[in-house]
């Protein structure tokens, strides 16, 4: 188990360091100087000189490069232009929405998607199959926040069975938050789900069909012990693939969903740092949401040496 | 190079391509498919619109009209859309707004294939350590959220429809160069690159040559596909307000003003909302479509198959432990039905060992699966009945037939790795089978199945209870696999290649296991084969399979080899171009187990 564990550290580590790197050279790819985009286009050059010489933009790339990696392990992610505050603390503000938004969306994902996958799979080829799938390539074309604008439509205008804000932290009523969460999730997990119904059918489907259930269905074991138990345990491995997939997916939309539910997530301070081109929160903003999807997709690659006796290290 | 091709360079122009006869029947096969052509048809009406969207629309998309009665309004005889918050036509807007999506669709595809395409064959076509360094870097990138790099892009470049493709163009990229590298390490591997590259011609020229025409059908697919994907994220972009310009008429940024505006006029959702679905849906239909039609997969529809109502069968010979009388396996689509077994009738005795011999496709597996109720959709019993201890079995109800399967009817694989689930172990499996039959605790089927494994020669039984099938060797996975047979002592087992995949000395162990275990049991063993050994070997009798039909039954295993009557079995004895066990003598009874391997 701890084996396991640090083989796939080892290999995370590449990863974060490409990211950084990425995130880093943001800095350089934007046009025009960061100390003029903070002193405004009026600033006089001596001005601007001061201001990058107390940021360290004069010194060489790589000790800037070394220096922001340095700050960043320590949690010091610079500090915002537009707010004058620290990046992180920006960040972990809006976190609890982002993440309770991503949270629900691939919990409607998974359950939408491995229960369909898992009805279209039993009955392969039969009509709750073409259902299924038929189902899955439609929601594949629809763009989840216009499902989200017809779920406020109907459910919230028209009908009045959630309350407008959606957003309420879990800290001051939680029965709120989950009530206000129901839409957004429903609405994000709609398009990923489809991704994970039709991955999980082909799973379902192909080990319904391999040897090992004609084994032991020719040795009388009932075929719900057969469809749980087997099918289901050698179906997760792809779904799970599947789901870490959507993982990535889901964080992208939600910052499209934030803002048809009006939530304050990391979408809105995205989006405000782009158009006011605040750099540092931009980068924060982007580190925080990557080193995230490469937790899950840490966890995921765990849970598939836990699941596949073969993955795991000898 | 000279004017005198050299062979090897004539090879390489003849390689492989699709001609036009291949292409005139992936049309063929896609006009067949009324999804991909109702997908087509929208995409020809938003070219449509497209071009000529100046003469089309009613009114200039950009023309405000800011009066009371002119904003917001629903579908009226004027504005068969109504109007937006300017009081602009919706429906102009929407005719402009195809031009838009068209462009970033495929420009941003484009991008995707220029940015992608040449990543891929360098990765594919290098191969070793460029490909796997480039491949984990591929990976990386493609983890990041799409959304995340669109956001960057525009913070670099700012808003613009230059800006957009790129950045939709990055974010399917890697996408791109996946698909490449795939298709380059497949079309390396073949012979014709691998004599281009001996002849001497530029390692570039064989990419682009060779490589690319291979790529196309797969290039087309997943840009179809990505097209529609793309108008989605520029919607979503443009929605956010850092797309295109909120003057421009894109779809997205009609839903976009439609939100802040839903509660005056909720009709706007519509209008961009239902076209970009419509779109997008087009593009994946018509995607899904040329790729199965590429790959010539036709969806047949298979119908269930419904045994003649027969009188009841005569009793059974109370010898006998199988009937199997007059049995017609068909396979029924909706086109057409097709005979696999056609009119068989073969007998197994209490304690006997037939052995049921044909080529590949010759039924045999079919007629067994019959008998184990384990056909797959669409093939079924059609005729004749299976009478197993004295019942008829042919078509009778899952749950009734569950009864019986362990019980009295057990079935042993060909290969024994595929036979067991590889992530439970063997203890799990075991288990689980003699729970099915018994109201044995965990704890006595876990000690009963430890005494069957003991019993069918896997060592340290008990210990080896929680490993996993690949723990195995091919020969110990197959005793686990009769393991799982035998665990309810059934009647009947049918061994269905079940010593095909094993190597020969472990086939040999095996087979005397079986013996050894019908020995001690009084089983009958249906034995399924296409190896002429193993029948001599083991079988007491032996039937030939031939193109769906038993031509043959022989009163014991010798008179077969002896005395063929059938010219079919004369061919396959024949045919036999090793000899298995008795290279000398002609076999007999006694010669077979003269010849048969020392540990026997």
């Amino acid at each position: 188990m701890l084996k396991l564990i640090g083989s796939r550290l080892v290999l995370v580590i590449p990863q974060l360091l490409i990211v950084g790197l990425l995130v880093f050279s943001l800095l350089y790819l934007v046009p025009g100087s960061a100390a003029a985009l903070i002193l405004g286009d009026a600033a006089n050059p001596e001005a601007i000189k001061e201001v990058e010489a107390q940021l360290g933009l004069d010194k060489p790339f790589h000790e800037q490069l070394v220096a922001w990696f340095g700050g960043a392990v320590q949690g010091d992610l610079g500090d915002s232009y537009l707010y004058k505050r620290p990046v992180l603390d920006l960040v972990l503000e809006k976190l609890p929405a982002t993440l309770s938004l991503v949270g629900g969306g691939l919990i409607v994902a998974m359950l939408v998607g491995i229960g369909l996958g898992l009805l279209a799979g039993v009955n392969a080829r039969r009509l709750a199959d073409r259902a299924v799938t038929g189902f899955s390539a439609f929601m594949q074309s629809v763009p989840e926040f216009w499902i989200g604008l017809l779920l406020i439509l109907f459910f919230v205008i028209q009908l009045g069975w959630f309350p407008v804000r959606a957003w309420t932290p879990p800290t001051s009523d939680p029965g709120a938050w989950l009530r206000g969460l129901f839409l957004p999730a429903l609405a994000l997990g709609t398009g990923a789900s489809a991704l994970i119904a039709r991955q999980t059918r082909t799973a379902v489907a192909e080990a319904l069909a391999s040897r090992y259930a004609d084994t032991l269905t020719a040795a009388g074991v009932p075929r719900w012990k057969i469809v749980f138990k087997y099918a289901l345990k050698n179906a997760m491995i792809p779904v799970l693939a599947a789901s870490a997939l959507a993982v990535g997916i889901l964080f992208g939309t939600s910052l499209v969903m934030e803002r048809v539910f009006a939530f304050p997530g990391l979408g809105s301070l995205l989006l405000s740092s782009v158009i006011s081109k605040d750099l540092p929160v931009v980068q924060g903003a982007a580190l925080i949401v990557c080193l995230i999807v490469i937790a899950v997709n840490l966890l995921v690659d765990i849970g598939y040496g836990l699941l596949n006796p073969r993955a795991r290290p000898q | 190079m000279t004017s005198t091709p050299d062979p090897k360079t004539v090879a390489v122009a003849t390689a492989p391509r699709e001609g036009g006869s291949e292409a005139v029947r992936v049309l063929k096969r896609l006009a067949r498919k009324p999804l991909a052509i109702v997908g087509l048809v929208w995409l020809l009406v938003v070219v449509f619109a497209a071009i000529n969207a100046d003469w089309l629309a009613p009114f200039d998309p950009t023309e405000n009209n800011f009066t009371l009665e002119g904003l917001l309004q629903g579908p009226t005889a004027e504005h068969p859309l109504g109007t937006d918050e300017n009081g602009r036509d919706v429906l102009s807007r929407l005719l402009f707004g195809a031009r838009i999506a068209l462009a970033v669709g495929f420009g941003s595809v484009l991008v995707a294939m220029l940015i992608g395409v040449p990543i891929g064959l360098l990765l594919g076509y290098r191969g070793g350590w460029t490909d796997r360094i480039g491949t984990r870097f591929v990976d990386i990138i493609d983890a990041l959220p799409g959304m995340l790099v669109a956001f960057a892009v525009v913070a670099i470049l700012g808003r613009g429809l230059p800006s957009i493709m790129l950045a939709i163009g990055l974010i399917f990229s890697m996408n791109f160069a996946r698909m490449a590298r795939a298709i380059t390490l497949a079309e390396r591997s073949k012979l014709y690159v691998d004599a281009a590259k001996v002849s001497g011609i530029r390692e570039s020229t064989i990419l682009f040559r060779q490589v690319l025409p291979n790529l196309a059908g797969p290039l087309v697919i997943q840009g179809a596909i990505l097209t529609g994907a793309a108008i989605i994220i520029e919607s979503a972009l443009s929605f956010l307000g850092i797309g295109l310009e909120s003057s421009v008429p894109s779809w997205g940024g009609q839903l976009g003003a439609a939100v802040t505006k839903m509660l005056v006029q909720p009709f706007m959702v519509f209008p961009p909302g239902v076209t970009i679905m419509l779109t997008v849906l087009a593009f994946n239909l018509l995607g899904d479509s040329v790729s199965e039609a590429l790959h010539g997969e036709t969806r047949k529809r298979f119908k269930r198959v419904k045994r003649e109502s027969a009188a009841a069968p005569a009793p059974a010979d109370a010898g006998n432990v199988l009937e199997i009388r007059d049995v017609t396996v068909e396979l029924r689509s909706r086109d057409d039905t097709v005979e696999l077994v056609k009119h068989a009738s073969l007998t197994v005795g209490r304690g006997e060992i037939v052995a049921l011999l044909g080529e590949s496709g010759s039924g045999k597996s079919t007629l067994a699966k019959a008998v184990l109720g384990l056909l797959a959709p669409g093939i079924g019993v059609a005729s004749g009945s299976i009478l197993l201890d004295g019942r008829d079995i042919a078509g009778m109800p899952e749950k009734e037939l569950r009864a019986v399967r362990g019980t009295e009817l057990a079935a042993v694989f060909q290969d024994p790795m595929a036979a067991l689930s590889p992530v439970h172990t063997i203890g799990t499996q075991l288990t689980d089978v003699i729970r099915a039959h018994s109201k044995l605790s965990r704890r006595q089927a876990r000690a009963r199945a430890a005494e069957l494994l003991d019993k069918v020669g896997v060592r340290d039984a008990a210990n080896r209870l929680d490993d996993y099938p690949h723990q195995f060797s091919g020969g110990m996975a197959q005793r686990v696999a009769i393991a799982i047979a035998l665990s309810s002592n059934p009647k009947l087992v049918i061994a269905d290649e079940a010593t095909s995949a094993l190597d020969v000395t472990t086939q040999a162990q095996v087979l005397d296991l079986l013996v050894a275990l019908r020995d001690e049991f009084g089983m009958g063993i249906l034995l399924i084969t296409h190896d002429l050994g193993v029948v001599a070997e083991v079988a007491d009798r032996a039937a030939v399979m031939n193109a769906g039909e038993i031509v043959e039954v022989s009163a014991d295993a010798t008179s077969l080899f002896d005395a063929p009557q059938h010219p079919y079995t004369k061919k396959l004895l024949a045919a036999r171009s090793r000899p298995p066990r008795h290279k000398t003598a002609k076999p007999s009874r006694d010669g077979r187990r003269e010849n048969a391997p020392e540990e026997s």
